[in-house]
Parts: C-alpha cells; sequence; structure tokens
C-alpha cells in the first residue's frame, strides 16, 4: 500500500507518508466514510482540477474504491476508503519496522524492545 | 556492393532507360507537390496535396525498379519496404483508433446510463458516445466515436455537456479523418490550424447549445476540449 521510497520522516503528519493532498482526501474519506466527488472538494477545499488527478490514483494504486451512482439520469461517483485508519497505520508500522530490522538487524529489535520497555 | 556504387549504378540505368523522363517527370511533380502542401493554409488542402506527393514519389519508385537493371538495389528495397509498412501502419492504427481507445480506456456506451446524450448526439452525427472511469474532466473525438469520461458528466449540467458533445461532434462531422491530420500536422510541421479547428468547433457547439452553455462549461474545466 505504501510506497517506502516515498516516505520522508521531516514531514508532518500523515505527509510523511502521502502527498498532501492525498493526505487531506484520505483523512476527509476517514471521518466520514462514503463521499461525493463535490463533498470532496468541499471537505478539503482543494479544487476539482488538483483534486481529480489525486483520486484517479488513490483509485489505482487502491488507497480509495468508487462506484458510479445514477440518479435521475445524472451519474456522480462515490469514494470510500479501501482500509481504515488503523488498518492504514497498521501497514504502515510494519513496513517501516521490517525495514529496520532488515537494516539494523538484532540491534533494531533490541531497540523496539527498549522503546516499549519505556512506554 | 556500397553506396555510391548503387547511386552510379542507379544513374547509368536511368541513362540508358526511356523511361527515364517519365521518372524525372514523377520526381518533378512530388517535390511541387511537397512543397505546395508546406505552402498551404487549408488542412484540407495540405492534406490532399501531401498524400499526392507521397504517391508520386511512390509511383516514381515503382517506375524505377522496372525500369532497373542492376541487382543488389539492397538500398532502395529496404526503403519501399519501410513506406509500404509505415503507410500501412499509420493508416491502420489510426482507421482502429477509437477501437483501441475503448479497450484501453474500458470505455461503455454512455446511452446505457444517459440515453439523452446518445440520442442528442444522434440528431447531429452518427457517432457512438463513450464513458471511462475517470474523475479528471476530459472529452475527445476519434474515428467516429465521442469519450467522455465521468468525472465530466458530473461536472456539468446537461446544456454544458450538450455544448461539449457538439463541439466534439462537429470535429467528427467536418472531420473524420483528425487523426490523420494530426498524424499529417507532425509530418509536415504544422500544428496551427489546430487552434482554427477548435474554434470552428466551439462555434457550431454554441449553435447548437448555446452560448451560456458553451461559455459557462468552458469556465468550469480548464481543457475539457482536445
Amino acid at each position: 500500500m505504501v510506497k517506502l521510497d516515498q516516505i520522508n520522516i521531516s514531514n508532518e503528519g500523515l505527509t510523511k507518508f502521502f502527498s498532501p493532498i492525498e493526505a487531506s482526501i484520505l483523512r476527509a474519506l476517514w471521518s466520514d466514510g462514503e463521499m461525493t466527488t463535490s463533498e470532496l472538494t468541499g471537505k478539503t477545499n482543494i479544487p476539482l482540477t488538483s483534486v481529480a488527478g489525486t483520486l484517479d490514483r488513490l483509485v489505482k494504486a487502491g488507497y480509495t474504491t468508487r462506484r458510479m451512482e445514477n440518479i435521475n439520469g445524472r451519474v456522480r461517483y462515490v469514494y470510500e476508503p479501501a482500509f481504515s485508519e488503523e488498518e492504514a497505520a497498521t501497514e504502515i508500522t510494519t513496513k517501516i519496522l521490517d525495514s529496520l530490522v532488515d537494516t539494523f538487524g538484532p540491534l533494531a529489535r533490541e531497540n523496539f524492545s527498549k522503546y516499549s520497555d519505556k512506554k | 556492393m556500397n553506396i555510391s556504387g548503387e547511386i552510379n549504378c542507379f544513374g547509368l540505368c536511368l541513362k540508358l532507360s526511356d523511361y527515364a523522363p517519365f521518372v524525372a517527370f514523377l520526381v518533378v511533380i512530388s517535390i511541387a507537390l511537397l512543397a505546395a502542401s508546406l505552402m498551404l493554409k487549408k488542412p484540407k488542402q495540405r492534406l490532399i496535396t501531401f498524400v499526392s506527393a507521397q504517391l508520386a514519389s511512390l509511383l516514381g519508385i515503382i517506375a524505377t525498379f522496372y525500369i532497373m537493371k542492376c541487382s543488389y538495389m539492397l538500398t532502395l528495397y529496404l526503403y519501399l519496404a519501410y513506406v509500404v509498412i509505415s503507410t500501412v501502419l499509420i493508416f491502420a492504427v489510426l482507421r482502429y483508433y477509437d477501437r483501441i481507445m475503448i479497450t484501453r480506456l474500458d470505455a461503455k456506451p454512455a446511452g446505457s446510463v444517459m440515453k439523452w446524450a446518445q440520442d442528442f448526439v444522434d440528431g447531429l452525427v452518427s457517432a457512438k458516445v463513450y464513458y471511462f472511469d475517470s474523475a479528471v474532466p476530459r472529452a475527445f473525438a476519434s474515428g467516429r466515436s465521442i469519450f467522455v469520461s465521468i468525472g465530466l458528466l458530473e461536472l456539468l449540467n446537461n446544456d454544458e455537456l450538450k455544448a461539449v458533445l457538439a463541439h466534439e461532434a462537429w470535429h467528427i462531422r467536418n472531420n473524420s479523418g483528425m487523426p490523420y491530420l494530426k498524424q499529417l500536422a507532425l509530418m509536415t510541421f504544422s500544428s496551427s490550424s489546430e487552434s482554427e479547428l477548435e474554434y470552428r468547433a466551439d462555434r457550431f457547439a454554441a449553435e447548437i447549445a448555446g452560448n451560456d452553455a458553451l461559455f459557462s462549461a468552458r469556465n468550469k474545466v480548464d481543457k475539457v476540449f482536445i
């Protein structure tokens, strides 16, 4: 789901793992569940020209799903997050821990247990 | 045999042949047509002269083969093969380009979700309307098909959508060979004609759907019309 080469730990919040627009969209979907395109542009306050391409990418990459609704001869998209926030957090954490173990081996494991002891 | 040897042999054969004036005539004609296609302003005339120039040079090559007494004209054989294959490929690909787009975009007939849209286009030109899965508002015509994205369908109201469909229908009605034109514009380095085509398509769209609808559709999406 998250590509490790996109992780930037100096960024704030979700933008560590996603682009700012992707992060806004995902936050909106996680808080509201199903949303139409106009609801998304309203909630995130990002113009459609910027959101549309990102939505296509998010769907293609499997972060969100969408279906087409047809009401009275009008069509519209309804978006849904493909993963819950918890599932995304688990996935990201696992990937990062895996890569740390991959790089530092037992040393990384030692630090994990130190870290959880401290908590 | 090297290239200069081939050319010498080629010249000698031409000199000895009775058909030499005929080949020379074809060469002059094709150069004149090519020059004309570069100078002409109207895309249609450009297209006709360019294709004629190609045909004249092709005839010239064929005539040359007939009068050739030399063997091993490998370069010419290769060139002829290239001309034949590339011409067939370009025309075949462009002729079936809308089929390719339907498959690539996984496009579906718009008549199944918005019957009025297909009916509206049927009144203007014989073309099929397809929609495809993308949130980016886009519309384009290819072959005898009009493609609109779902993003466009959800963004525009019916009047604005009519303006877009009329614009694309104009392209199909007046220039079913639009891809050929684009290809030839590329080959003849003349992309200037495109803005005029878009302008005329817009005028048609304004006539059919009204200026306001066209204007607001244009306003809603910066780059809807391709």
